[in-house]
């Protein structure tokens, strides 16, 4: 309150000012004190005194030097509900850690950019290179596949890859990033803009800390028909504009197909946290040697 | 009451163990009898104690003992050139050899060996093949089959006359000799015989793959319906054997000339090339091929069967020269 009263020189200008700094209830004095000062030294012909910033405290957080790697297991390491003997998913997770000794699989989700280096006999110098999204990853085990769309020439093309085949000699990730939704299948029906990725597209860098990017696009459709009734609630798709494509009344119709009885059926859960760290520390373990 | 007629136990005579025992006892049986059985399993055929029978050479035409084996699941394996191949695996889980029948016993022609597969509760077994196992000194099995088997390759299940002993004795000196997954190579071919998967009662669209009927133009009640059944007036009849709707499924069906790609000697596991008839975890009955043109002479497989102390230690992965091994290096094909 003293400092306020110094600087009451330009008081009538500043009343207004301060009431409503008064009001907002501003925690630093020392703003308001060299805001104020301010506010009435530039009133005057007077020249204005040297500001002088206050000292700012630095905080060294000394718990957390180095912040922790993302930890991030494949889904195909997750064995399916099946009636079958653990020793099969150990058996074919032994050799897909030995594959992935020799093969670098980095981390990627659905809606990823990357690039596949594979072997063809038909291809000059013996390799054909792809780039393009990511739109699912499928299979469990050794058989998980990834497909990758791109539009080439006016040309949509999708190429499903094996995740563990021999013929793959690399696998980098331009842009990881996830989307709104697991299954990117309506690209297909979507505008072609948002398939098409730049053949020599250079990688983008990301940090092995910290969240993924989740790219909350969302996505133009051609006009109907589409090649599956994306609306519907079975697919629960987020990323697509249906307010551009479909009016309210189709989206309330689209509801009929509703199963709200299923997020409470329990004989459809499956809990996969405990199996995730234990295949995880697994796999880690196994790496590591 | 009519509606208990079903219901109502009425074969009064069999009883459980579990019945006249209080609960510790039953407890006390089931952690007794599990020991007991994992130590018989464990336990490998001594050749100074029991005196094996004479191994005799590999000879044109003699054929071994098969395998009994779980059906684990199916995964995918790649050759060196890059093809992707479908791969069964079926692990050999306690194979056993029980009883040994001759020549005159069998049918007169060959000699046959009984051989059981995965262990299981005794508690549940009956009186007479609890028998069949005791004399073998190994535990009860769920699959119990007879492979024909030429002179040479029999192979010694038990000590027969040790069973007046006392059956503690028994149990820790002798037991049938052990079968194990390296009894196969990799390059050879197999037959599986297992049982497929029941369908119930199926129409003859399904069961045997007649057309049915078109859909619509006209027809009434008319679609998947077998249509004739015979040839008219002059048979009068309708031959037997005429295909028509009922059981499917549920028999024995063998798959001839499967290759084994990959044997994984520390699980006991076998990789067999397509698929199998049997449901996941159902036991089937293996054997070599009695395909011509995919008999393996070159290979040398183990005769009359594998046994660990004499041949010594295999890698624990024996591999098929075809396929590629995920420890190399990813192909360059040129």
């Amino acid at each position: 309150r003293s400092v306020m009263a110094a600087c009451a020189k330009g008081l009538d200008r500043c009343i207004l000012s301060l009431r409503l700094l008064r009001n907002v209830k501003l925690q630093h004095e020392r703003f308001l004190s060299t805001s104020l000062c301010h506010l009435a030294a530039g009133n005057s012909s007077q020249q204005p005194p040297k500001f002088i910033p206050p000292s700012k405290p630095v905080i060294v957080d000394k718990t957390q030097k180095v912040a922790s790697l993302r930890k991030f297991l494949s889904p195909e390491f997750i064995p399916p509900r099946q009636r079958t003997d653990p020793v099969k998913f150990s058996m074919e997770r032994k050799d897909m850690v030995r594959r992935r000794k020799v093969l670098n699989i980095p981390e990627f989700y659905a809606g990823s950019i990357l690039a596949v280096t594979m072997a063809d006999p038909c291809a000059s110098g013996k390799t054909n290179r792809f780039v393009g999204i990511c739109i699912q990853r499928g299979g469990k085990g050794l058989g998980a596949t990834f497909i990758l769309r791109n539009i080439i020439d006016g040309q949509g093309i999708e190429i499903c890859y094996d995740l563990y085949s021999p013929r793959i000699q690399t696998i980098e990730v331009l842009k990881l990033e996830k989307r709104l939704d697991d299954n990117l299948m309506y690209l297909r029906d979507a505008l072609p803009e948002y398939s098409t990725v730049d053949l020599g597209m250079k990688p983008v860098p990301f940090s092995p800390t910290g969240e993924v990017p989740v790219n909350k696009l969302k996505v133009k459709m051609r006009p109907k028909p589409w090649s599956k009734r994306w609306e519907r609630p079975k697919f629960n798709i987020q990323g697509i504009r249906f307010d551009l494509s479909l009016t309210p009344e189709k989206m309330e119709h689209a509801q009929k197909w509703a199963q709200p009885w299923q997020e409470y059926d329990m004989l459809k859960e499956y809990d996969t946290s405990t199996l995730e760290e234990q295949i995880l520390s697994e796999v880690q373990r196994e790496m590591s040697k | 009451p009519a509606h208990l007629v079903g219901s109502l136990r009425t074969v009064k005579t069999t009883t459980w163990f579990e019945e006249h025992l209080t609960e510790d006892n039953q407890e006390y049986m089931r952690k007794s009898i599990a020991e007991e059985y994992t130590r018989q399993t464990a336990e490998k055929l001594n050749p100074l104690k029991d005196e094996p029978w004479q191994r005799h050479e590999w000879t044109e035409g003699s054929r071994r003992v098969g395998l009994v084996a779980v059906k684990l699941g199916m995964a995918p394996m790649w050759t060196k050139t890059g093809e992707r191949h479908v791969v069964t695996m079926l692990q050999v889980q306690d194979c056993h050899v029980i009883k040994h029948l001759s020549k005159e016993e069998y049918d007169g022609h060959t000699a046959a060996l009984v051989v059981g597969g995965k262990n299981v509760s005794p508690f549940h077994r009956s009186g007479t093949e609890m028998e069949m196992f005791r004399n073998a000194g190994v535990p009860p099995k769920q699959k119990v089959t007879t492979f024909k088997v030429s002179d040479n390759a029999i192979i010694k299940p038990a000590m027969q006359f040790l069973y007046y002993f006392c059956n503690v004795i028994l149990s820790v000196v002798c037991s049938g000799t052990p079968l194990y997954a390296a009894h196969f190579r990799p390059g050879q071919y197999v037959d599986v015989t297992a049982k497929s998967i029941g369908k119930g009662f199926q129409g003859v669209m399904k069961r045997w793959g007649f057309k049915g009927q078109p859909a619509t133009h006209g027809q009434t009640k008319t679609h998947r319906r077998p249509g004739a059944s015979g040839p008219g007036g002059d048979p009068a009849k309708v031959f037997k054997g005429k295909k028509m709707p009922g059981m499917m499924g549920n028999i024995y069906i063998t798959a001839f000339g499967l290759k084994i790609w990959r044997v994984n000697t520390k699980h006991n596991v076998l990789y067999v090339n397509g698929s199998v008839p049997g449901h996941r975890n159902c036991l089937l009955k293996i054997r070599d091929t009695v395909l011509p043109n995919r008999s393996s002479t070159v290979l040398n497989p183990p005769f009359p069967t594998y046994f660990t102390e004499e041949e010594g230690d295999l890698d624990e992965d024996l591999y098929d020269e075809n396929l590629f091994i995920h420890t190399e290096p990813s192909l360059t094909l040129t």
